[in-house]
């Protein structure tokens, strides 16, 4: 499609993009005879009626404090980003050195859902677990992104500024204040990933809406269910309504006064944690370091490796990479719904209503659904993962189609969108998809607490077998294969180093 | 460097203020996951703490968790003193914190048992033998359960001298025992095991069809739920004051009390009832 119009961008020589979409799909097609993708279903239909009555009859009424759960998600989300903020910032500023730019991509490879299930064990069910669980990786994606941001600006505001200025004055004024306002709109942008994420705690045990909406769906209350999604829907689809930016310094001072009471945190706690829970057990049961049995470490640790660790990475990265190419389907098909440029405009609504509730739905519902109609494969998470990033993606792309000025020339609206629209910003979704990718590894995770035996299936296990060694090794294994997929995919396809919201 | 150090500095100032000490210390927490009906957890167990708060004279709170481990979890370190667990979770938590007490199981839990049920395409029915399932797909309930998971692993493992990994076409977890009847009921994995008071009650409701799905065997008897009352509380709390939480259970005979564990009654239980189990876990390796 795009040779038929030159491309705009003339850093790529032509036919760039389709050479790495068919790789894509050249790929997926390739691992799908050995990916785990049978239906097995003999009766879904009992089920499904179930969810359609309930989505039908919504009971807005059958969730107890109700109230408080929507409060504390939104403060959760917000001081988990302030905190972001005030850790990630400043890395910006330093993110070129390959050390800080290492760790912070380890940071961000972990989960939240890990993040919060390592701090469950120092600081029990405390807020602080949420939120530091929400702004430790948020944190390294803002250095990241903001350093990517920065850098993008010109250097030419910096020769007008007076050299005898202190460096403080020079930086502000003559690189920061040109790029504010992108930088806000990615703060913003993030807040609306923080509620989500702060959602999605609440399936390991914080105080938000996760946590009736995992009772609802997993007890069959879909009625409960329904509306609970329907209310987090809402949430997140009024946010520029409900949260102005310059109203977010009074929702910070309202969240930290209504936050759920804080426990203290007992120090002891967190000794034993770092000098007895996370020990092998070959260390933690030896008296000296002496009386420690090599040959038992070694085993534990090979028997970890080669038992769980790559079976499971196999299954992470056949998923992901099943998924990336159904995500680009989806792109693609929602992308063009809710474009002005080929829909009427009240089409478009109904599109961006889709995109909407396609990127709010947690992947854990949505794959908890399909489970039920499609069976325990991994199609269940692959059609999960597709929708929801296909929605964000689709959403932020429709966002930057909608600036495009359309050409005024004689063609019908599907030729123009076809073969002016779509090979502008072509380069923009890929891109944006392989910032996706990242996340969809990351994101993978969560399929483990569902049963999908990828990495997280078996981090889960370890923890709920209270063996957090275990754990921890299965976590540095999964954040190394996201810091290498993400090293590796960046060398292969020489992405462009512009920023674009990830999340 | 230096700004380094200040940025450092500063945040370790935010952290610090986020926290804040006001906890009391003089409060008795507790925590308990039914085996069934999940929803309303606090509108239910907040009587059950007003009921312990009358009888034993101390500020009781409850804490809604989401799965065994987070139970664990809390119990170990020292956010909730009294729990009402499952055996296995009861068994981990007593042995993260030694010189704690089973207090007190549900009568029915001295002799609980599981169902295998199985969806009518396997055209199995119920036998006294352990069921050819070999081959077939199997989900268990939650990781952490002991009806849901450790024993029936234990029998698969006896009987078919494998592990569940080998011995069935495809092993899950659903997380949940209604989770499990729903999905054989709809035939995502042919055969499951499920608790059998959680089965019974669904039955009762008329939410199965025994066209669909129907139990296949069950389990011998093994100990399950029980209270247990964290090691300390008779410092923390006063002299006697776990035989005070015993005798305070052993006495709670208000029916709609009973019917958030749901329980008939409670009766005495001590640690050793639960070496069964400890056993098993050891056996198929869950525990150490």
């Amino acid at each position: 499609m795009p040779q038929l119009q030159p491309m705009k961008n003339t850093d790529y020589p032509l036919g760039y993009w389709q050479k790495v979409t068919l790789s894509i799909w050249l790929i997926a097609l390739v691992i799908l005879p050995f990916a785990d993708i049978e239906i097995v279903n003999f009766d879904p239909f009992l089920e499904l009626s179930l969810m359609t009555q309930g989505l039908m009859a919504p009971d807005f009424f059958a969730t107890e404090y109700l109230f408080q759960a929507i409060i504390q998600t939104v403060n959760f989300a917000i001081i988990g980003v302030c905190l972001g903020l005030i850790l990630g910032a400043p890395l910006a500023l330093i993110y070129q050195h390959p050390i800080v730019s290492g760790c912070c991509s380890f940071l961000r490879a972990i989960h939240e859902i890990f993040w919060a299930l390592l701090f469950l064990q120092v600081f029990g069910l405390s807020p602080m677990t949420g939120i530091l669980a929400i702004a430790i990786p948020f944190a390294a994606t803002f250095a990241r992104v903001f350093h990517d941001i920065i850098n993008q600006s010109s250097d030419r505001p910096l020769e007008s500024i007076d050299s005898r200025a202190d460096i403080i004055s020079r930086y502000t004024y003559g690189k920061i204040a040109q790029v504010l306002p992108q930088l806000m709109a990615y703060t913003r942008y993030r807040f609306e990933c923080a509620l989500r994420s702060s959602a999605v705690l609440g399936f390991i045990g914080m105080p938000t809406l996760g946590f009736y909406m995992e009772t609802a769906f997993k007890q069959g209350n879909y009625n409960e269910g329904a509306a609970l999604l329907m209310i987090f829907v809402a949430i997140i689809g009024t946010i520029r309504y409900w949260c102005p930016p310059k109203l977010l310094g009074v929702y910070l001072v309202i969240a930290c006064v209504t936050l759920v009471e804080i426990p203290a945190v007992d120090s002891s706690l967190l000794v034993r944690f770092i000098s007895q829970d996370i020990l092998p057990p070959a260390f933690a049961n030896a008296a000296s370091f002496a009386e420690v049995q090599w040959y038992s470490l070694y085993t534990w640790f090979s028997d970890i490796i080669t038992g769980q660790a790559i079976p499971g990475a196999i299954a992470t990265i056949t998923l992901a990479l099943l998924a990336l190419a159904a995500t680009h389907f989806i792109t693609l098909n929602a992308h063009a719904l809710a474009s002005k440029h080929l829909c009427p405009v009240p089409l478009t609504w109904l599109g961006q209503l889709m995109l909407l509730i396609g990127r709010c739905v947690p992947e854990y519902i949505l794959a908890f659904i399909f489970l039920m109609l499609l069976g325990p494969s991994m199609l269940p998470a692959i059609i999960a993962l597709a929708i929801h990033n296909g929605c964000v993606i689709a959403y932020l792309a429709v966002r930057q189609n909608n600036a495009i000025a359309p050409q005024q020339m004689q063609i019908s609206k599907f030729n123009q969108f076809n073969y002016h629209i779509m090979p502008s910003i072509y380069p923009n979704i890929m891109a944006l998809m392989f910032y996706r990718f990242e996340i969809i590894v990351r994101e993978t995770a969560v399929f483990g607490i569902l049963g999908i035996m990828t990495l997280g299936f078996y981090i889960d296990s370890s923890f709920s077998e209270i063996r957090y060694s275990n754990a921890l090794v299965l976590i540095t294994c999964t954040a190394l294969l996201n810091v290498v997929i993400d090293i590796f995919s960046r060398r292969l396809l020489k992405l462009p180093q512009t920023s674009l919201a990830s999340c | 460097m230096n700004t380094l150090i200040k940025l450092i500095a500063l945040c370790a100032l935010t952290i610090s203020l986020l926290v804040s000490s006001n906890a009391s210390a003089t409060t008795f927490t507790f925590t308990a996951i039914p085996d069934e009906d999940e929803s309303q957890l606090r509108t239910r167990f907040e009587k059950v703490a007003l009921y312990l708060e009358q009888k034993l004279g101390v500020k009781v709170k409850y804490v809604p968790v989401k799965s065994y481990s987070a139970a664990v979890t809390a119990f170990r370190n020292n956010q909730v003193q009294l729990a009402w667990f499952g055996g296995l979770s009861g068994v981990q938590a007593r042995r993260l914190v030694p010189g704690s007490q089973a207090i007190a199981q549900g009568y029915e839990d001295q002799f609980f048992k599981s169902y295998f049920i199985a969806h009518h395409s396997t055209n199995l029915t119920m036998t006294d033998s352990f069921p050819d399932i070999n081959q077939k797909t199997f989900t268990f309930g939650s990781k952490g359960s002991t009806s849901g998971r450790l024993m029936p692993q234990y029998y698969i493992e006896q009987y078919l001298q494998k592990k569940p990994q080998q011995a069935f076409k495809r092993v899950g977890f659903s997380g949940d025992h209604s989770r499990t009847i729903a999905q054989v009921q709809s035939g995502v994995y042919q055969v499951g095991a499920v608790n059998y008071k959680v089965w019974e009650t669904a039955l009762a409701r008329g939410k199965i069809d025994t066209n669909k799905v129907s139990v296949i065997w069950e389990t011998p008897a093994y100990p399950d739920y029980q209270w247990t009352i964290r090691a300390g509380v008779d410092t923390e709390f006063g002299k006697g004051f776990a035989d005070k939480v015993q005798a305070v259970l052993l006495n709670m005979n208000d029916p709609e009390l009973l019917n958030s564990f749901p329980r008939s009654s409670f009766v005495n239980a001590t640690n050793k009832d639960f070496e069964p189990v400890l056993t098993v876990a050891k056996k198929i390796g869950l525990i150490d």
